[in-house]
């Protein structure tokens, strides 16, 4: 063994240069994507990423943390909010805005954390719920929100460059993905990271050694608020109009799903989860023109169900999912990637 | 004016009464928040509307079929899902009933699809009772009554039968229930059929003022939460005055502060209770030993 | 008397059980102090107390002259007071590494912020890390926890399960070490090393230590003080032999070989 090995070894990013090289593979078909697919499918691929930063996000506060939230679409609904209107009434420049608007989410995921503080299991989940609710509820209700009718989002200039199509706004989102992606690898195994995991696994153990279980609570809430809140301008952007009905609750269980589908507790995990939930869910909603399953589901519709009601279907499935998940791969895609890979290690033998 | 608010109050808390009472006896033996408690009692009256409506059963049959139904898929969640998990963290099992929920929801929407549909109880709509100063309208009559009188059977149930004396058992230290003989699993699966079918008697009772849609009971599942919390969560008495409570409040507060937002009150009552009692109203602190 | 660690008057009581009554003791820096008593005498609820998990309902407890008492496990933590768990509170999903790289949590400094930009070798975070992975190091050699560095603790077996949570206190660089049953669950090889390792870290570190252990022989041996309890009283406190000598001590332990 050599003596003076150096210990950033043990956390650096990129394990082995097979890594690094996988990773620049991964840049080079992120950067020729939008050269070779057509403007629907980038529309999809930005809407895939934003999803993949409330899931980095929740994901900390979920997987790492251990706590819980039903009301993450509320923050994503405050971040979408305070972009437009940080643009509209300060007359803030996009990136300014967004980032602003990511802070003004973390305000409001500290404040939640606070009472969280004294909250478990299921206070916790109940007041988070609440949360969401509240903020869409408020929103709605307000004419300086726009109330039930929403706002229209205000066309964005970087640099002078009016951004329109989808591959333009790509660039702009896959990098603030990336970016972030890799801030959130870099928490988890920073200091701060390792203290959220050990309140996941003991929490008094890990008081008894140092952390300030008020602190890194309300700033996993906090940070886990502003990943969302960023995301939420970036969906303003691509939605081009928002309206407190799109912040459901069951946006809120989406990003749940992305989590626990993903594997709870790893940034592949979410990453994985946010593509293929997200993925899904688009696809469920023209389920019927699919080939082979969208026949057979209008044939049981029209024999026991009814065809008017088949877009339920999508909710049918994402419960499903969501219980076998946890039932049978409590750690997600991650857990069956990683089976994949121990597999392939031995290959042939 | 005001003793009629209080009537109204009791009225509605009696369903919040119900599905508080639904939710903690769950919570009491597993630890987990049941989310899936509405759209299983919305499932359950979509099933009594469906017999009745294909005038396959009268009213009173169907109600009862309905219930029968719920107490079905009580059991069978437990038995086929929750009984699957291995050593399910808290977090696990909420996504679990949360997944149900969403099972559930897709299922009554795929089925019956969105549009509104009325359900209501075999009496004239508007028929009032005139007593003194206050009007009763039959309706609420019928669900105070009816609530109160599944209050006090649930109530003899677990303190006079030997099943409901095994269930608190189970609720209180499944482990040493365990060791005493009793089957845990079985009782367990019992437990969450009569959730349901207390959940569904909610849902009966409120269907006739709603409109019945597969939203039907998120609302009073928000309330009944909220009433749970306002308890204690653990404490089936601190439930049901939770419900009275909380009904009574967001009524008052409906007519006298603000209309529009009432339905916020059950959370700003939350919030209130839990930060300075972390464990709700009737429910004494627990130390985690180590 | 000393000021370095006394416990004065305390009590705590559950409901109705009063699991410490008027507790007194002092403990001299640098000394190996132990606490013996029946299972239910009171000794982890003790320990909770110092540690700040339990609020003790009175009494006073001081640690190198400021009272500890109704501060938070973190701000105590802080003081320098570290503790092991009679039942293991490990982070079992964390590597050995990972558990004890805990210990030094007080001792580092990097925030949010140097955690998201810890993007190379050269920035705040990374530097620190691994200026403190080294001396984490250390201990696992100490403590020759070598093959078990990079396991996940959950699959490690019991006896190596001790000493990463010994290990994880004594990263913390205390200055006074509780340890609650040490050596309860080990094989006799295991508590011989653990008997030599307890005295190095008094001898070698300077660590004073406070011990709950009913292993009398082990007690006996390293002690400089020995306080037994019962029902949350003090029964006799003094040196090991004192205490041996002790009729109801004898009853307890002695009595039954
Ligand atoms: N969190 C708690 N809640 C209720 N009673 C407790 C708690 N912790 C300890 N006790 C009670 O305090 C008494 C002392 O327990 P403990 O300190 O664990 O004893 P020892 O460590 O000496 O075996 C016991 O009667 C125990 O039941
Ligand atoms: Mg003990």
């Amino acid at each position: 063994m050599d003596m003076k090995r150096h210990y950033y070894e043990d956390i650096q990013i990129f394990q082995k240069p097979v890594h690094v090289f996988w990773f620049v593979i991964l840049l080079i078909g992120l950067v020729i994507l939008p050269l070779v697919t057509r403007n629907y499918t980038m529309s999809l691929v930005n809407f895939i990423a934003i999803n993949v930063i409330v899931t980095l996000g929740l994901n900390l506060l979920v997987g790492y943390t251990g706590q819980i939230s039903l009301g993450h679409a509320g923050f994503v609904a405050i971040g979408a909010y305070a972009t437009v209107l940080l643009m509209q009434h300060l007359g803030l420049n996009f990136f300014p805005a967004l980032v602003l608007a990511g802070f003004v989410a973390a305000g409001f995921g500290f404040l939640l954390g606070l009472p969280a503080l004294r909250l478990e299991g299921p206070y916790l989940a109940i007041a988070t719920l609440g949360f969401g609710m509240a903020v869409t509820q408020i929103i709605g209700r307000s004419t300086f929100f726009g109330g039930r009718m929403g706002l229209k989002v205000p066309k964005i200039n970087i640099a002078g460059i009016t951004l329109s199509s989808d591959k333009e706004l790509y660039i702009v989102i896959i990098s603030i993905t990336v970016l972030m992606a890799f801030a959130m690898r870099n928490l988890t195994r920073s200091r701060v990271g390792r203290a959220l995991i050990a309140i996941r696994e003991s929490d008094i153990a890990a008081e008894t050694l140092g952390v300030n279980l008020a602190w890194y609570k309300t700033l996993s809430f906090a940070v886990s608020a502003f990943y969302a809140g960023v995301a939420g301008g970036l969906l303003a952007i691509i939605f081009g109009y928002i309206n407190p009905s799109i912040f459901d609750f069951v946006m809120s269980i989406l990003f749940l799903a992305m989590v626990v589908v993903g594997g709870a507790g790893a940034i592949l995990g979410s990453i994985l989860g946010g593509i293929v939930v997200t993925f899904l869910d688009l696809k469920l909603n023209a389920v019927t023109s699919m080939p082979l399953i969208g026949d057979l589901l209008r044939e049981i519709s029209t024999r026991w169900m009814s065809v008017s009601g088949l877009p339920n279907f999508r909710s049918v499935l994402f419960g499903i999912l969501l219980i076998l998940f946890v039932v049978f791969e409590p750690h997600g895609l991650y857990g069956i990637w990683l089976r994949i890979k121990k597999y392939w290690k031995t290959w042939p033998f | 004016m005001f003793s009629q608010l209080i009537i109204n109050g009791i009225s509605s808390g009696s369903l919040y009464a119900l599905v508080a009472l639904a939710m903690v006896i769950i919570y009491k033996a597993s630890e987990v928040p049941n989310f899936a408690q509405g759209e299983m009692a919305t499932l359950s009256v979509f099933v009594a509307w469906h017999f009745v409506n294909a005038q396959f059963l009268p009213f009173y049959q169907a109600v009862a079929a309905a219930l029968l139904f719920a107490f079905a898929v009580g059991v069978l969640f437990e038995f086929t899902v929750l009984r699957r998990a291995e050593k399910p963290s808290i977090l696990e099992l909420i996504v679990m009933t949360l997944g149900l929920q969403m099972f559930i929801y897709g299922i009554i929407g795929w089925k019956w699809g969105a549009e509104q549909k009325t359900f209501s109880l075999p009496i004239a709509e508007d028929s009032v009772v005139q007593l003194g100063p206050v009007v009763i309208g039959w309706l609420n009559i019928i669900t105070i009554v009816t609530s109160l009188l599944c209050v006090l059977l649930l109530y003899l149930f677990f303190t006079h039968t030997k099943l409901g004396t095994a269930m608190r058992a189970v609720q209180m230290n499944s482990t040493a229930a365990r060791i005493n003989g009793i089957r845990v699993h079985r009782i367990m699966s019992l437990t969450w059929g009569l959730s349901a079918v207390i959940g569904t008697i909610a849902g009966i009772l409120f269907a006739p003022v709603s409109p019945l849609d597969p939203q039907l009971m998120w609302d009073p599942l928000l309330k009944g939460f909220a009433a749970g919390v306002l308890g204690g969560m653990t404490s089936p008495f601190g439930a049901v005055l939770g419900g009275y409570i909380l009904g009574i409040i967001e009524n008052l507060f409906g007519a006298y502060i603000s209309l529009e937002f009432k339905s916020v009150v059950a959370f700003a009552l939350i919030v209130l209770v839990l930060w300075f009692k972390p464990s709700g109203l009737f429910s004494r602190h627990y130390e985690r030993k180590v | 008397m000393n000021d370095f660690f006394t416990v004065t008057g305390l009590t705590r009581t559950f409901g109705g059980v009063v699991a410490i009554d008027a507790l007194d003791f002092a403990q001299k820096k640098g000394s190996i102090f132990s606490i013996i008593g029946p299972n239910g005498a009171g000794k982890t609820t003790l320990f909770n107390c110092i540690s700040g998990i339990y609020r003790p309902d009175s009494g006073e407890i001081c640690f190198q002259g400021r009272r500890i008492d109704g501060l938070k496990p973190d701000a105590i933590a802080r003081h320098g007071i570290a503790r092991t768990f009679q039942n293991l509170e490990l982070f079992f999903r964390m590597t050995t590494m990972e558990n004890l790289m805990l210990g030094r949590h007080i001792h580092m400094r990097t925030n949010i912020w140097h955690g998201l930009t810890m993007f190379h070798k050269n920035s705040t975070a990374a530097r620190e890390e691994a200026e403190h992975r080294e001396k984490v190091e250390h201990i696992i050699d100490l403590l020759d926890l070598q093959s078990a560095r990079d396991v996940p603790v959950g699959a490690l077996p019991y006896g190596r399960q001790k000493l990463v949570e010994l290990g994880r206190a004594l990263a913390l660089e205390p200055s006074l070490l509780l340890l609650d049953e040490p050596s309860a669950g080990m094989t006799s090889d295991e508590r011989q090393d653990l008997f030599f390792w307890i005295k190095d870290i008094q001898q070698e570190l300077g660590v004073s230590i406070l011990m709950i252990e009913h292993n009398m022989q082990m007690v006996m041996d390293i002690s400089d003080r020995v306080l037994a309890i019962d029902f949350g009283k003090k029964l006799v406190e003094g040196t090991p032999e004192e205490v041996a000598a002790h009729p109801e001590v004898i009853k307890a332990y002695l009595g039954e070989d």
